[in-house]
């Protein structure tokens, strides 16, 4: 969400045109009003209303009529989709909800939805997801000398030491030390990523991209960390980065 | 019925045979009944370090063969009547033994003695697979250097691959004082790395080579600290705890206590 713009309350958003450009603005890019106990926000789909379930209903309530009456005019005529799940909301709640949005002369879409609308653009940069169909658990440390081949994802409970290899056609997931060779996305997939709890390969190779450790002994990784391609380069991040954004 | 565990490394020159003579020679001591096999044909040297070289007449391959029965071939030690040594042959090419024949040598040496110690020769070829056939467990010898360490890991990995599982560790020619400058890896960098229980550290020594060359066992010296050192192996080896000798490493030595708890689970 933080990459979103913030609409702040002094900004002179008016009447339809406003309301046109500041859509065709954000059809490309995902906006985000707040991150608090209700957000709203505005994608090529529309308006979306999502509310958090860590606060309480009322929070939400409060939230929500604050928002709409700072920006009466914006929201005018508009349809808003809610986003939650049906777990956390209730019929009843989803009445109140609805009631509140009809209050400020907007319409409120009930069916819900969880998936996130932003393009997908912007999805390249955040907590890349890990797709666990077709996955190889090896449960033991890999030893110099043993290669692992496999055609889907791999995840490693223990270590790969160095001499060793592992080769697959998906990501590459070692809950351990990585000190091999490592080739994540070997029939040609560059998204494919691999992340280790101590990332110290030999060589990474993502795709047809190829890294090897530098020859001077850097400073050894103090947590996990993620390699993926990012323009053309492997690149690796601390994984905690990810998470937190 | 005893046990036979192979003291192996990949790596030559690393201290298998200077290990093996110890611990027999060590467990013997004890009075266990001990065979110590050299499985390194046609670079045998476990008889040397022993001081029985001017004893040999028949050798592994002869009993394998048929050329001579068991008893014939067997070498006792001069200090200790139940210490025995099966000499690898001089003159024969390594595959003159197949591990099938080597299986079932290592079953009838299992009815007559406590423990069987059979010094692998190096590699990763024929005569490793020889030397590994029949074991119950192996004990993997390292150096503190980065190429010992690789190549151990692949001797555990086809250990593992072979069905001989758990084995445990030993550093040998450790220098504290090269560790403590940061010249030489430290047991913590190498336990993390190979992830076996570590059974015993021997300093680097000279006394060893001195011992070697007079087939004389530093086991046997009371003075020695590698001596010292083979003598807390062999009690471990015996299922005894012996906490670790302090090579001048305090925090290192402090955190093995904990490791060697886990490991001395066997
Ligand atoms: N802890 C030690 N300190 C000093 N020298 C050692 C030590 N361990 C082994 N050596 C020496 O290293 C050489 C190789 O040892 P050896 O036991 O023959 O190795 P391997 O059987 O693995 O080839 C020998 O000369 C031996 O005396
Ligand atoms: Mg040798």
């Amino acid at each position: 969400m933080g990459r979103g713009e913030h609409w702040t309350a002094g900004q002179p958003f008016c009447g339809a045109r406003a309301w046109n450009e500041v859509l065709e603005r954000f059809l490309r890019r995902g906006w985000t009003m707040t991150k608090e106990a209700c957000v709203i926000k505005g994608n090529r789909h529309g308006l979306m209303l999502s509310v958090s379930e860590e606060a309480s209903f009322a929070e939400i309530l409060g939230q929500l009529r604050e928002k709409l009456s700072a920006h009466r005019d914006f929201f005018q005529g508009a349809v808003v989709r809610l986003h939650s799940s049906a777990a956390f909301l209730s019929e009843d709640r989803v009445d109140d909800l609805a009631a509140v949005v009809h209050e400020y002369g907007m319409t409120l879409d009930r069916t819900m939805t969880l998936e996130d609308q932003r393009p997908q653009k912007q999805q390249r940069q955040k907590v890349p997801e890990f797709n666990l169909d077709d996955t190889k658990l090896i449960r033991r440390t890999i030893r110099s000398g043993q290669s692992i081949h496999y055609s889907g994802n791999v995840v490693v409970m223990g270590d790969v030491n160095a001499g060793s290899e592992i080769v697959c056609s998906g990501d590459i997931l070692i809950l351990g030390s990585l000190r091999g060779v490592a080739h994540a996305g070997a029939e040609g997939n560059a998204k494919a990523v691999v992340f280790a709890f101590r990332l110290e390969p030999t060589q990474l190779r993502i795709a047809h991209y190829i890294s090897r450790a530098p020859d001077e002994k850097g400073p050894k990784p103090t947590g996990p960390e993620l390699a993926q391609v990012v323009d053309n380069l492997i690149q690796i991040r601390p994984y905690g980065r990810f998470v937190k954004r | 019925m005893g046990e036979a565990i192979v003291i192996t490394s990949g790596k030559g020159g690393v201290g298998k045979t200077t290990t093996t003579a110890n611990l027999g020679t060590g467990l013997a001591h004890n009075k266990h009944k001990i065979c110590l096999v050299d499985a390194d044909i046609g670079l045998r040297n476990l008889d040397v370090v022993l001081g029985l070289e001017n004893r040999i007449v028949y050798d592994l391959v002869d009993v394998v063969e048929g050329r001579c029965r068991l008893r014939q071939a067997l070498i006792k030690d001069k200090r200790y009547d139940s210490l025995f040594l099966l000499p690898a042959a001089q003159t024969k090419e390594k595959d003159a033994v197949s591990p099938e024949q080597m299986a079932e040598l290592m079953g009838t040496l299992k009815s007559e003695f406590d423990f069987i110690i059979v010094d692998c020769p190096a590699g990763i070829e024929q005569g490793f697979k020889n030397a590994i056939s029949g074991a119950d467990r192996a004990v993997i010898v390292t150096t503190p250097e980065v190429s010992a360490v690789r190549d151990a890991d692949r001797i555990i990995g086809l250990l593992e691959a072979a069905e001989v599982y758990d084995p445990q560790l030993i550093i040998n020619r450790l220098r504290p004082d090269m560790v403590r400058r940061g010249d030489m890896m430290d047991i913590q960098d190498i336990i993390d790395i190979l992830a076996i229980p570590l059974v015993g550290v021997v300093p680097d020594d000279e006394s060893i080579i001195v011992s070697s060359n007079r087939g004389e066992p530093v086991v046997l010296d009371q003075r020695s600290r590698p001596g010292q050192a083979y003598r807390n192996i062999v009690r471990r080896l015996e299922g005894l705890e012996v906490p670790f000798m302090d090579l001048e490493q305090k925090t290192v030595m402090h955190r093995l206590r904990t490791l060697f708890g886990i490991g001395g689970k066997r």
